[in-house]
């Protein structure tokens, strides 16, 4: 018993240790952050003679529209993104961990199949036909594929996590009478809010730090989202304000943090501890 | 064990298709039947049609038969575009998930701080593809970056490790395993599915924590440990951002980090070569669903189902 | 129901795709006309970062007061990012009217169609302002495809500030030999003790220091048609000095040198103030300067004036172009035409993309510029130039990137400087090709 109590300040050491290698580079941005812009670059390390906010009403400022519009632009995004997901990837992740359909080795083939190509291809044909519709500068190309189910990561994670579930409890409740739509609204899906959590999580931040398909489908200054107005303080071929930069990327780390912070606590509570059956 | 087999057994009598299934599954599956038809198939049929033809982007496409899919075979910088992407595929995804693993069975049991550690863990992975990761990894691998401060200290001339051939993919590999947040989140509500009676029953019938391990927590976790495998394998195979942006778009120095989808990316967006392009695009489909396959095969040996 | 909206859906998808990919041409009113006096939305794109958006920003503004039934959408973005939503707009026949184009890629652009020639609007577009020779740098088989902004010259950057600190006299730039810069590189490195270097190793950021030498031998690396004519042995000689600047510690170790030139002009050896001598754009001054904190000059390229002719010439730091599926080129061209003529929005702009090439604006921003830009003008009018190169033909634009692999092949010995040379030629030569 002993060792156990040794063991747990060498296991906290352990873990604070690592913690510090794997954020310094997380540490380095919010020191930046702080330095005068051109300083930011000839005084390397994480130590900072004086506090500067100065990088941060600037940032804030540097773009029109203001970064706020960034903010609330993602946001909405975001929101639409996790209910699009959330609903149609667990309708289908039911239909293919729990009924027995015909051809659904194939359809679960295909949908797997459509995550191997790289957007890159896709990406043009695809603005072809939206803006055919009309949608491009609109959240519509990037909020109705979620809602179609299209993210076959979220489908595939969620059948994994259905059948992870002991299938008497389904058997019991359709003896009871119940059909599928009540077994999956009132068994599985509560059953599964460590999956719900974690499709919430994931889809919020990749949502957030999206780049490519953001950048392509929005091309009105008032509808850039934030990985697309972070990257505009960017550009190779001119000098770059890295103050307001790092000082706006760490404003906009703050909510994907938040959102980490409030989901990881769904996650704990998993059937283990609600008791399980 | 003994469950393993059973299962087995199972499979081999195949599954029954439920006729009223069908119908249930129809409606479960409408939202992805519909996203398939209107948002999927249109382009994936036409990067396909793509790749037959020699596309600028502007012009319209020219049919110039099976030419790119022959260019595959003769294109040295595709050949070391592949064997740069499958040594990352092959060696971040194992070291990735070990991390991922090690540290959620670590994270899982009861200690203090953990909600700390946990956000402290993942708080990489926020940043993962930000534009602003070319300048941090510079910070840690560059010249006058951490590593080599470090190593000064000891005495130990260090050399810039990301922008040298030897090194580059190396320090590519390095920022994949730091970013592995998104599996060790998987794998903790996986963990957290396990319901505890299992423990409990096990623990009176005075069972080391090992054999716990063993025969409790790695086969009712094999699903999930299957689904990372086989995401991460995918993911590392269109491995794009990263490289993307530490090399500045280039794959460099010499190729060391042209990665396969970004050779691709080069020829249809700075070349505007789409037609080939498209065809590398679907000639990766095949090696991954290859990989896939290979995956799915395997797991009848270890993935553990209740159903 | 499912089968009848499967056949419209697929049909609509069929339908759509192929009437964008089959490149149908600009509608709507003529290059020549008169401008409209009815509501019209324009959409204007550049890359660069957050000053120039602001700038930028504000001449729509004044623009927009001038003509009030026009509305000018701005759209900025960064140099990949502009890139890639450019080429996918272009495939969905949906670009924006008027962008910033680049010499690089206005070939391309051009010979695939993209482009209006801008002589067709001349009516509304007012070139009288502007230099023969930097206007011929936008044209492309007489054809006028884009419009200089503004020009910059190829130039040696010396931290005045390490040579003093060290006790070298700045030299001659009248006279002075690429052997000339090795050997003060080297005194500077012996001084600066492994932390200081005396050179930036050129080769890694652009063509544009091989196209210098060729052209002081009289050649060039392209010929009229395109074709590439770089002698093998020039290129061969600019490998090997490479080489020897990073073998002979004038240059820092390979790895750190293309750390620094790969990771932008703020991480570079001469912002940093960790390299004595650096090619760079004249324009570039200013940024340099403020990133380095020290005192730069700007010295003529070496051997300008043993060479047979300059190897200096104007490059146009950018274009405007209009795209020629423009709906509104008439009122495209007026935007373009008061973007380079009015000295108002001139003021607001300044050097910010470069001196401008209007030769008559270029007077009137003088009274307003910093110490840095009044430098980077006066090196633009007094420095002897020749004739400009051919522009960057369609296919070749991926030379810069070539160029920067077969340096490090050099730098990190995968290749020696002859066969590096043989192999720039030949994969250069196959992307034209490619692109016919």
């Amino acid at each position: 018993m002993t060792t156990r109590r040794l063991a747990t300040p060498v296991k906290h050491l352990g873990l604070v240790l690592i913690g510090f290698v794997m954020l310094y580079p997380v540490l380095w941005m919010i020191a930046s952050s702080l330095r005068p812009g051109d300083e930011i670059f000839r005084s390397p390390g994480l130590i900072i003679d004086s506090l500067h906010a100065e990088n941060y009403t600037e940032g804030w400022y540097a773009l029109s529209p203001s970064f706020g519009t960034y903010l609330l632009n993602s946001a909405v995004l975001v929101l639409g993104c996790i209910v699009g997901n959330l609903v149609s990837c667990s309708m289908a992740a039911y239909a293919f961990a729990r009924l027995n359909f015909s051809g659904k080795r194939w359809w679960f083939g295909i949908m797997l199949g459509t995550i191997m190509l790289p957007i890159h291809v896709i990406i043009v044909p695809q603005y072809v036909l939206f803006s055919n519709i009309g949608w491009v500068n609109t959240f519509l190309p990037l909020i109705v594929p979620k809602i179609l189910a299209t993210d076959a990561f979220f489908v595939f994670l969620m059948v994994q996590f259905i059948r992870g579930l002991p299938k008497e409890l389904d058997e019991a409740a359709r003896i009871d009478g119940c059909g599928h739509p009540r077994i999956f609204a009132q068994i599985i899906l509560p059953l599964m809010k460590p999956a719900l959590a974690t499709t919430t999580i994931f889809t919020f931040i990749w949502t957030w730090n999206d780049f490519f398909t953001q950048l392509i489908y929005l091309t009105d200054p008032d509808m850039y989202t934030v990985p697309v107005a972070l990257r505009s303080f960017v550009d190779s071929t001119v000098a770059t304000s890295w103050g307001s930069q790092f000082a706006m990327s760490v404003v906009s780390i703050i909510p994907i943090f938040l959102a980490f912070l409030i989901g990881q606590r769904y996650l704990v509570k998993g059937i283990a501890t609600t008791g399980g059956k | 064990m003994s469950a393993l087999d059973e299962l087995r057994q199972l499979r081999r009598g195949g599954v029954q298709v439920r006729k009223s299934d069908n119908r249930a599954a129809f409606w479960f599956l409408a939202p992805w039947f519909a996203g398939l038809l209107l948002v999927t198939i249109g382009p994936v049929i036409a990067s396909f049609a793509l790749g037959f033809t020699k596309y600028n982007l502007i012009q319209p496409p020219r049919f110039i038969g099976f030419d790119n899919f022959l260019r595959i075979l003769s294109d040295s910088r595709l050949h070391n575009a592949l064997r740069v992407t499958f040594t990352y595929v092959l060696v971040s995804v194992p070291l990735q998930l070990a991390c991922a693993l090690g540290v959620a069975l670590l994270l899982n049991r009861g200690l203090r701080g953990l909600a700390f550690y946990r956000s402290a863990f993942y708080l990489p992975s926020l940043l993962g593809s930000s534009v602003a990761i070319a300048v941090l990894w510079t910070q840690v691998f560059g010249t006058d970056g951490l590593v080599n401060r470090v190593l000064g200290f000891f005495g130990v001339e260090g050399r810039g490790w990301i922008s040298d051939p030897d090194t580059a993919l190396s320090t590519l590999i390095v920022l994949n395993v730091w970013t592995f947040g998104s599996p060790m989140i998987i794998f903790l509500a996986g963990l957290r599915q396990i319901p505890e009676v299992y423990y409990e029953a096990a623990a009176i019938d005075g069972a080391s924590r090992r054999s716990q391990f063993r025969r409790i927590t790695l086969p009712l976790l094999s699903p999930i440990l299957f689904f990372n495998l086989v995401l991460q394998i995918i993911h590392a195979f269109q491995s794009f951002t990263q490289a993307f942006v530490v090399s500045g778009g280039t794959g460099g120095p010499s190729d060391s980090t042209m990665f396969y989808t970004l050779y691709l990316y080069q020829q249809g967006f700075s070349r505007f070569d789409m037609g080939y392009a498209s065809a590398l695009a679907w000639f990766l489909l095949l090696i991954i669903a290859a990989f896939t396959a290979i995956n799915f095969w395997a797991a009848k040996y270890w993935v553990f189902y209740d159903d | 129901m499912l089968r009848g909206l499967r056949r419209r859906t697929a049909l609509t998808v069929l339908l759509s795709l192929t009437a964008s990919l089959l490149a149908a041409c600009g509608s709507g009113s003529e290059a020549g006309g008169e401008l409209t006096a009815e509501p019209v939305t324009l959409r204007f794109t550049w890359w660069g970062a957050d000053d120039r958006h602001k700038r930028t920003q504000q001449v729509i503004e004044m623009f927009q007061k001038k003509h009030p039934n026009i509305t000018v959408k701005g759209e900025f973005k960064e140099w990949n990012g502009y890139w890639d939503s450019l080429a996918t707009t272009m495939a969905a026949n949906d670009a924006p009217d008027i962008m910033q184009m680049d010499e690089q890629y206005i070939a391309s652009y051009a010979e695939r169609g993209a482009l209006l020639d801008l002589n067709e609007a001349k009516k509304h577009l007012d070139t009288a302002d502007f230099d023969q020779k930097a206007l011929a740098t936008g044209a492309v088989d007489g054809k006028q495809y884009g419009l200089p902004v503004g020009l910059a010259m190829y130039s040696m950057v010396v931290n005045t500030d390490l040579l003093a600190k060290y006790g070298i006299p700045v030299p001659d730039d009248t006279k002075w030999t690429w052997d000339d810069v090795r050997s003060i590189g080297e005194q500077v490195s012996k001084a600066g003790g492994g932390q200081v270097f005396g050179v930036q190793s050129p080769g890694i950021n652009d063509t544009a220091g091989l196209s210098i030498r060729a052209r002081q031998q009289g050649k060039a690396l392209f010929d009229a048609e395109g074709k590439v004519v770089l002698p093998p042995e020039i290129a061969t000689k600019y490998w090997t000095y490479i080489q020897d600047l990073a073998k002979a510690g004038i240059a820092a170790p390979p790895s750190v040198t293309v750390e620094k030139a790969s990771a932008g002009l703020n991480q570079s050896a001469t912002a940093t103030n960790t390299a004595a001598f650096g090619l760079w754009w004249n324009t570039q001054l200013t940024a340099l300067t403020a990133a380095s904190g020290a005192k730069l000059k700007l010295l003529r390229l070496p051997e300008e004036s043993q060479a047979k002719s300059p190897g200096a010439y104007y490059k146009p730091s950018m274009f405007w172009s209009i795209s020629s599926r423009s709906e509104h080129p008439a009122e495209a061209a007026a935007f373009v035409s008061f973007l380079a003529n009015d000295e108002e929005a001139a003021k607001v702009l300044l050097t910010e993309r470069g001196v401008p090439a209007n030769v008559k604006i270029r007077a009137a921003i003088a009274g307003q510029l910093k110490e840095t830009d009044k430098a980077a003008k006066e090196y633009l009018d007094t420095v002897p130039v020749s004739d400009p190169p051919r522009i960057t033909p369609n296919g070749a634009s991926t030379t810069d990137a070539i160029l920067k692999r077969h340096t490090e092949d050099v730098l990190f010995g995968r290749t020696t400087p002859e066969a590096a040379a043989a192999s720039f030629i030949k994969e250069v030569q196959s992307e034209v090709d490619a692109a016919k």
